[in-house]
């Protein structure tokens, strides 16, 4: 309050001249509005588009969680299978944080059909429980369904590899592979359908089988390579994951968090947001540049006026604060302008995503499998960001606000 | 009682590679009260010594003494808390702060000295008034004319009643008669308040109306002349001119 009290005098004097200049102030303003604002809006399109991204992912097959017996992942071979022990089951039956899991086994395989061969991944899922962990049931093309637990020989395969292999539902295709005991693992099965997800990858090489007949055709005898967990709130994974880590029979198991079992999604988001944030390092620099300029040309042009002012007793360190407060009126009414316009920009975003699902094709080139981009605004990052843009106007006007204070009087009451 | 005391005063300036003697010993005594200029031409040191006087500039030798304050070795701090306490100034023109209006200008000085604000806004109303601005108060100066924003000027050296009031050229932007006027009203501002004036000058109507002329030539006090009265006269003579 005494600051403040102090202060009053700077304060006032500092918004009576950044209204001095009507059109010099409201350009700047416009300068800091459109910096924060693209700053928010961009950040808000970045973080929606990441996590859709990962919901995609997530949604698809890999759900948040997967459990496998050690080696598992970097061998993918039904070699590493395993029996979830009672203190795992119970965990995974009664947490409440857990929507639902699947128990899966995985094997590598050929396919044949007509005269064309495909190698393949064969996964076998227990087709009601599958579909509370995944998506892929939704996207069983027209004329096709999703497997039932009773289906048997029968299976679903993805449109690229039912394409190269010219099959189509209700044909029979030839499968091998290798059994969990080491035999032949081989027999007929019956395409009942189709699926196009937003996976390349799986729709060139996935083969769904129901897990009743996995276990026969594979002699997995109680065993299995995965068990995916879906968690109720992907922001609970990594508390989920850890206390599934925490059970003495992990020791022997790798249990893996989405980010884990799709480092190359996290790797693009980290490549994405490292040069977002040089994007926005540019957008405050040029913003804070803005206000220096402002706040240089206002003390140049006041240089007679701060030296009359010093003559008849201004101390220096009022100067400064009056120039400092110069620049945090602009700064702060350009903050929030600009965190208006870009919160306005992020929510119309977010009720409205990007959609570019006409460039699917083209889009699945690059590996993107995502189509849809809402913006996802938080308030974290319209504070964050309007604090950081606030924060680099003031610092940038230190320099000025010092020179202003270092004039000689005389010399400036001299200058016209 | 002197309320400026100056012994050998010399200010030396570089200019361009060559030392420029703008004040060449000055020996000086100026007592409370006195309504003084310090006439001369175009440099011939009068603006240097105002401003050493005031401590805008630092002497390069001899002592000066102002209100009890020996300048030499003062802090800029010290100085700018002698010049706001003890000094009021009057620069020739663009002399108040755009963005205030009249009554904030002269109010300026009392906020910085700590007075409170009910008292602020009357001795400024006051002061106002005294010159004759009761009605422009809520002006801001671009609003206001030359000789009327030299008068809040004045009001703004004189409202912390100070002991030394400095006033360099206030008479070179305007007209003769606005001029008088201004004179006039701190001659007035002189005698009832017992303010100290010290111009710088080469207008002749302020020499007249001084009650102390002082004349400069290269640096060197040339002439000191006490008068008595020459407001008088210079009013015959202005009256004589209207």
């Amino acid at each position: 309050m005494k600051l403040f009290k102090e202060s009053s005098i700077e304060v006032m004097l500092a918004w009576r001249n950044v209204w001095k200049n009507k059109r010099r102030t409201i350009l700047t303003l416009l300068t800091i509005m459109v910096g924060c604002s693209m700053i928010i809006f961009f950040r808000a399109t970045q973080d929606g588009s990441y996590e859709k991204m990962i919901e995609d992912s997530i949604a698809a097959n890999t759900g948040h969680i997967q459990i496998h017996e050690k080696g598992f992942w970097d061998n993918q071979s039904i070699d590493y299978a395993f029996i979830p022990g009672e203190p795992l089951q119970s965990y995974l039956d009664k947490n409440s944080g857990i929507a639902a899991t699947s128990r899966r086994v995985h094997a590598a395989g050929l396919v044949s059909f007509k005269n064309n061969t495909f190698g393949t991944l064969i996964q076998a899922v227990e087709p009601e429980r599958e579909k509370k962990v995944s998506t892929l049931h939704t996207t069983i093309k027209p004329g096709g369904r999703y497997l039932t637990p009773d289906d048997g020989m029968r299976i679903i395969i993805g449109a690229t590899l039912a394409k190269n292999l010219d099959a189509k539902v209700g044909d029979s295709i030839a499968m091998i592979s290798q059994g969990f005991d080491g035999s032949i693992a081989a027999g007929n099965f019956e395409i009942v359908g189709i699926f196009r997800t937003l996976n390349p990858r799986y729709d060139q090489a996935l083969i769904i089988m129901p897990m009743a007949q996995a276990v026969e055709t594979f002699t997995m005898m109680g065993y299995l390579t995965s068990i995916v967990v879906r968690v109720k709130n992907t922001s609970d994974m990594e508390k989920t994951r850890d206390e599934i880590r925490a059970l003495p029979e992990s020791e022997r198991l790798e249990v893996m968090g989405w980010d884990e079992l799709t480092p190359e999604l996290i790797q693009a988001i980290v490549m994405d947001k490292l040069f977002g944030y040089i994007f926005y390092f540019i957008l405050l620099l040029i913003t804070a540049f803005g206000v220096l300029n402002t706040v240089q040309m206002s003390v140049f042009e006041r240089t007679r006026e701060l030296g009359i002012m010093m003559a008849i007793g201004t101390r220096p360190r009022q100067i400064v604060t009056m120039v400092l407060f110069e620049s945090m009126f602009i700064s702060l009414m350009g903050v929030l302008l600009g965190a208006a316009v870009g919160s306005g920009l992020g929510y119309y975003f977010y009720i409205h995503p990007f959609d570019f699902s006409g460039y699917q094709k083209e889009l699945e080139q690059f590996a993107m499998v995502t189509t849809v981009f809402p913006a996802k605004l938080t308030v974290s990052n319209v504070v964050f960001t309007s604090l950081l843009t606030f924060l680099f106007g003031v610092l940038f006007s230190i320099a000025p606000a010092r020179r202003a204070a270092k004039l000689n009087p005389l010399k400036a009451i001299r200058q016209l | 009682m002197e309320i400026i005391t100056i012994k050998s005063l010399i200010k030396n300036y570089d200019g361009e590679g060559l030392e420029v003697h703008a004040l060449r010993g000055i020996d000086l005594s100026v007592r409370r009260g006195e309504f003084t200029a310090i006439a001369g031409p175009s440099g011939s040191g009068k603006t240097t010594l105002l401003n050493l006087i005031g401590g805008l500039d630092i002497p390069t030798d001899g002592t000066l003494t102002v209100a009890g304050n020996n300048l030499a070795g003062m802090s800029a701090k010290e100085l700018s808390d002698m010049r706001l306490n003890s000094i009021g100034f009057i620069f020739q023109a663009y002399n108040l702060i755009p963005v205030l209006t009249a009554l904030e200008n002269v109010e300026y000085i009392l906020l910085l000295q700590g007075v409170g604000k009910s008292e602020r806004r009357d001795r400024s109303r006051r002061i106002l008034k005294e010159v004759g601005l009761a009605k422009e108060i809520d002006r801001r100066p671009k609003e206001l004319s030359g000789g009327q924003q030299q008068r809040v000027a004045v009001a703004r050296a004189i409202v912390s009643e100070p002991e030394l009031v400095l006033a360099d050229e206030p008479t070179a932007n305007l007209d003769q008669k606005t001029g008088a006027g201004l004179l006039d009203l701190m001659h007035d501002l002189n005698h009832k308040k017992n303010i100290t004036f010290l111009f710088s000058t080469h207008d002749r109507m302020v020499m007249e109306y001084a009650e102390r002329l002082i004349s400069l030539t290269d640096g060197m006090i040339a002439s000191d002349k006490k008068k008595k009265s020459l407001k008088e006269s210079a009013e015959k003579k202005l009256k004589k001119q209207r």
